[in-house]
C-alpha cells in the first residue's frame, strides 16, 4: 500500500471529526422535535438537555383523539395511495407507446408533453381559474388528478423499457398477442424494479401534497397533512382553546397542565415524517442502485 | 423431410403474406390495430396535459384585461404591467427573488460539491454510509414539516438555540422575526435539507474517476490538495457544468413553499418572493389581472434564462447536448 503522509493524517482525523459535527447538527433538529413531543413539563429554567423533562405520551394521546387531526391525515392517506395508483397506471402506459420510436408522431408526444409546457404556462392564477370553473374547488381528486400524469416520470419509464430485449416482445407479438396483452403480460412483470421506484417517489410526492391543497382547498375536512400542520404550528391557530378542549376529550382537567402547542405540532411533524421514514430504506436501495442518478445524468 | 417441407411452406407463407397487398396497406397506414392501441395508452397524458396546462395558457391573456364586477372584460394593452411595475412591493418581491438566487449559488451550489469531496474521503465504509443515509432523509419530508421543526429550534426562550445562547448568558433572539437574517437562515434551511440528496450524483460521478490516475499522481509526488485540485475536479467537473447549465432555467420557480411556509409579518420585507406575491395578489386578494401580469413576466424570464441555458449547455457540453 501507499505510504499515508502525515498530513494525510490530520486531514483524515479532521475530515472524519467534521462529518461527526455535521451528523449532529443533522440530528439534533430531529431530536429536539422528539423531546418537545414527549414532554409536557412547564416552562422552566434553561436545560440543554435533549431527553424530557417530565416523559408523557399526553400529547400523541390528545392527537389520536382529535378528529380534526385524523381527517386530514385519512386525506393524505386516500390522495397518496389513489393518487399514486393513477399516476402509475397512466405514466406506465404512456410510456409504453413513448417507447415506439418508429410509431408516427412520437415526436409530437414530447413536444406536447415536454418542450412546449417547459417553455410556456398559464401560470398560478388561469390554472386556478381553470379549477374554480370546473367546479374542482374543495374536491380531494383535484389533490391528485390534475398531477397524474408526468412527463419526466414516462421518460425515466421510457428509458427502462428499452432496456428490455425486443425478442421478448416479438415473441409474443408472433404468437398473435396484441400490444395491450405484450405491454401487461411481457413489459409490465419485467419493468418492477424501475415502476417500484418511480411509485415510492411518487407515493412521497403525493404523501408532501401542500401547494395544490393550499391553493384549492378551502373546507378543513379535505385539508391534506400538511397544510393542518401548517395551520397548527405557523398560524398556531387558536392555540390554548385547542389544547383545553383537547383534554377536557381526554377527561382530564385542564387548569391542572400547563402545556404549550409546540408539543402537539411535535407530534404531528413526527406523524408526518414516520411514512418517510418505514419507506426510506427502499427508496435508498433505488437510488443507491444508481436509476435515478443515472436518469439525470441521461 | 417432412420438417423440411413444412419449414419451407412457413417460410412460403410468410413471404406471400407480407408481399400481399392486404398486410402492405395494413402496415403502411397510420391507424392499423397496433397503432390506435398504442394511441390509445397515451390518450389519459395527453388528455390531462391538454386539461390542466393547455387549457389554461389562453388565460394568460389576462395580464392584458380587465373586467368589471359584472364580469365584462375589456382590452387594456400594458396598463396591468405599468401599473404593477409603479408599486414599490412589486420590486421588492423582485429583489428579494434575485437575493434568493444569489444565495443559491454562492451557497447552495457548492455545498454538496463540497460534501461529496469530503465524504469521498473517507474510507470507513459504515461510517460514510451513515453520514448519507441521516443527510439524505431530510429530502423526503415536505417543507411544511422542515419549516416546523427550524421554527421550534429557532423559537424565542424555549427553542434549543436561544437556550444554548442563554446558557451562555446571551439573550433570547427571536430570529425568525430579523429581516437582515432571514436569507441566512433560509439558505441554512435548504443546505440542510437538500445537501444530502444532491451529493449523491456527485458520489456517483467522483467513483467513476478512474483510480490509475490518482495513483500516477502520487508518483508524482502530488498531495491530497493536489490530487483533488488535478485530478477529482476535472474528473467530475463535466457533471457539475452540466447541473449549474441546468439550474438557470429554474432559478426563479421552486421557492414558493418554503417561504409560503416561512413567511411572517415581521420579515415579509426580505422574504417575499415573485410566486409568493402573486398568490397574495391573485389567489387571496383576488386581483387576477395584476396576479397574471407578473406571472407573465416571471415566466418570460424564465424562457429567456431557459434558452440561455440551451445555448450555453450546447457550447459547454462535450457531446454539445441540448437541453430543449
Amino acid at each position: 500500500m501507499l505510504q499515508r503522509s502525515l498530513s494525510e493524517k490530520v486531514f483524515n482525523v479532521f475530515n472524519i471529526l467534521g462529518f461527526f459535527l455535521f451528523t449532529i447538527m443533522m440530528l439534533i433538529p430531529i431530536t429536539f422535535v422528539i423531546k418537545t413531543s414527549l414532554d409536557i413539563s412547564q416552562i422552566g429554567e434553561v436545560n440543554l438537555n435533549l431527553l424530557p423533562v417530565e416523559p408523557s405520551l399526553l400529547f400523541y394521546r390528545m392527537v389520536i383523539n382529535d378528529e380534526s387531526v385524523y381527517r386530514p391525515f385519512m386525506n393524505s392517506i386516500i390522495i397518496t395511495v389513489a393518487g399514486t395508483t393513477l399516476s402509475m397506471l397512466v405514466n406506465a402506459l404512456g410510456a409504453y407507446t413513448l417507447s415506439k420510436r418508429q410509431l408516427p408522431g412520437s415526436r409530437f408526444f414530447i413536444y406536447f408533453l415536454i418542450i412546449i409546457p417547459m417553455l410556456v404556462g398559464g401560470g398560478i392564477v388561469p390554472t386556478y381559474l381553470l379549477i374554480r370553473a370546473l367546479g374542482l374547488i374543495d374536491t380531494l381528486p383535484v389533490l391528485f388528478v390534475p398531477q397524474a400524469a408526468n412527463a419526466w416520470r414516462m421518460i425515466l419509464i421510457r428509458n427502462y423499457y428499452w432496456s428490455i430485449p425486443l425478442s421478448l416482445s416479438e415473441s409474443a407479438r408472433i404468437d398473435g398477442a396484441q400490444e395491450f396483452t405484450v405491454f401487461f403480460k411481457i413489459i409490465l412483470p419485467l419493468s418492477k424494479p424501475v415502476l417500484a421506484a418511480i411509485a415510492l417517489f411518487t407515493g412521497v410526492a403525493y404523501w408532501n401534497t401542500f401547494m395544490a391543497a393550499v391553493l384549492y382547498i378551502r373546507d378543513a375536512k379535505k385539508y391534506t397533512f400538511p397544510v393542518k400542520l401548517r395551520e397548527l404550528i405557523i398560524l398556531g391557530g387558536d392555540a390554548e382553546k385547542n389544547l383545553e378542549e383537547m383534554l377536557m376529550q381526554l377527561g382530564l382537567d385542564p387548569t391542572e397542565y400547563f402545556l404549550s402547542i409546540e408539543g402537539l405540532s411535535s407530534v404531528m411533524m413526527i406523524t408526518a415524517m414516520i411514512p418517510i421514514v418505514i419507506i426510506y430504506p427502499y427508496l435508498q436501495k433505488y437510488f443507491a442502485k444508481g436509476i435515478m442518478v443515472g436518469s439525470i445524468k441521461g | 423431410m417432412y420438417v423440411g417441407k413444412k419449414l419451407l411452406r412457413l417460410g412460403e407463407n410468410m413471404d406471400s403474406a407480407s408481399s400481399s397487398k392486404v398486410y402492405r396497406r395494413n402496415e403502411k397506414k397510420v391507424f392499423n390495430k397496433t397503432n390506435i392501441m398504442l394511441y390509445l395508452m397515451i390518450l389519459p397524458p395527453l388528455f390531462l396535459y391538454y386539461l390542466f396546462r393547455y387549457v389554461p395558457m389562453p388565460g394568460i391573456m389576462l395580464a392584458f384585461q380587465r373586467y368589471t364586477i359584472s364580469g365584462f372584460k375589456y382590452w387594456v394593452g400594458f396598463e396591468n404591467f405599468t401599473y404593477v411595475f409603479n408599486t414599490p412591493f412589486f420590486w421588492r418581491a423582485f429583489r428579494n427573488n434575485w437575493v434568493f438566487v444569489a444565495f443559491s449559488y454562492v451557497f447552495i451550489t457548492p455545498s454538496p460539491i463540497l460534501f461529496a469531496l469530503a465524504l469521498n474521503e473517507i474510507r470507513v465504509r459504515w461510517y460514510k454510509k451513515t453520514v448519507q443515509t441521516i443527510s439524505t432523509l431530510p429530502n423526503f419530508v415536505t417543507w411544511v414539516v422542515i419549516a416546523g421543526i427550524f421554527m421550534q429550534l429557532l423559537a424565542p426562550n424555549r427553542g434549543y438555540v436561544n437556550q444554548v445562547i442563554m446558557f451562555f448568558g446571551g439573550e433570547s433572539i427571536y430570529f425568525l422575526s430579523k429581516p437582515a437574517l432571514f436569507p441566512w437562515l433560509f439558505t441554512f434551511m435548504r443546505i440542510w435539507k437538500g445537501v444530502g440528496y444532491s451529493s449523491i450524483i456527485y458520489l456517483a460521478a467522483l467513483a467513476g474517476v478512474d483510480p490509475q490516475l490518482y495513483e500516477a499522481a502520487v508518483i508524482d509526488g502530488a498531495g491530497k490538495l493536489k490530487q483533488t485540485w488535478h485530478v477529482t475536479l476535472p474528473g467530475i467537473r463535466s457533471t457539475i457544468v452540466v447541473l449549474i447549465v441546468l439550474s438557470f432555467s429554474r432559478v426563479l420557480t421552486g421557492m414558493f413553499e418554503p417561504i409560503f411556509v416561512l413567511k411572517n409579518a415581521y420579515i415579509e420585507s426580505t422574504a417575499e418572493i415573485l410566486s409568493t406575491y402573486i398568490y397574495n395578489l391573485g389567489i387571496s386578494r383576488g386581483k387576477y389581472y395584476l396576479a397574471t401580469a407578473i406571472g407573465l413576466f416571471k415566466s418570460s424570464i424564465s424562457m429567456v434564462l431557459l434558452f440561455f441555458a440551451n445555448w450555453l449547455s450546447k457550447r459547454v457540453t462535450e457531446d454539445g447536448r441540448s437541453i430543449l
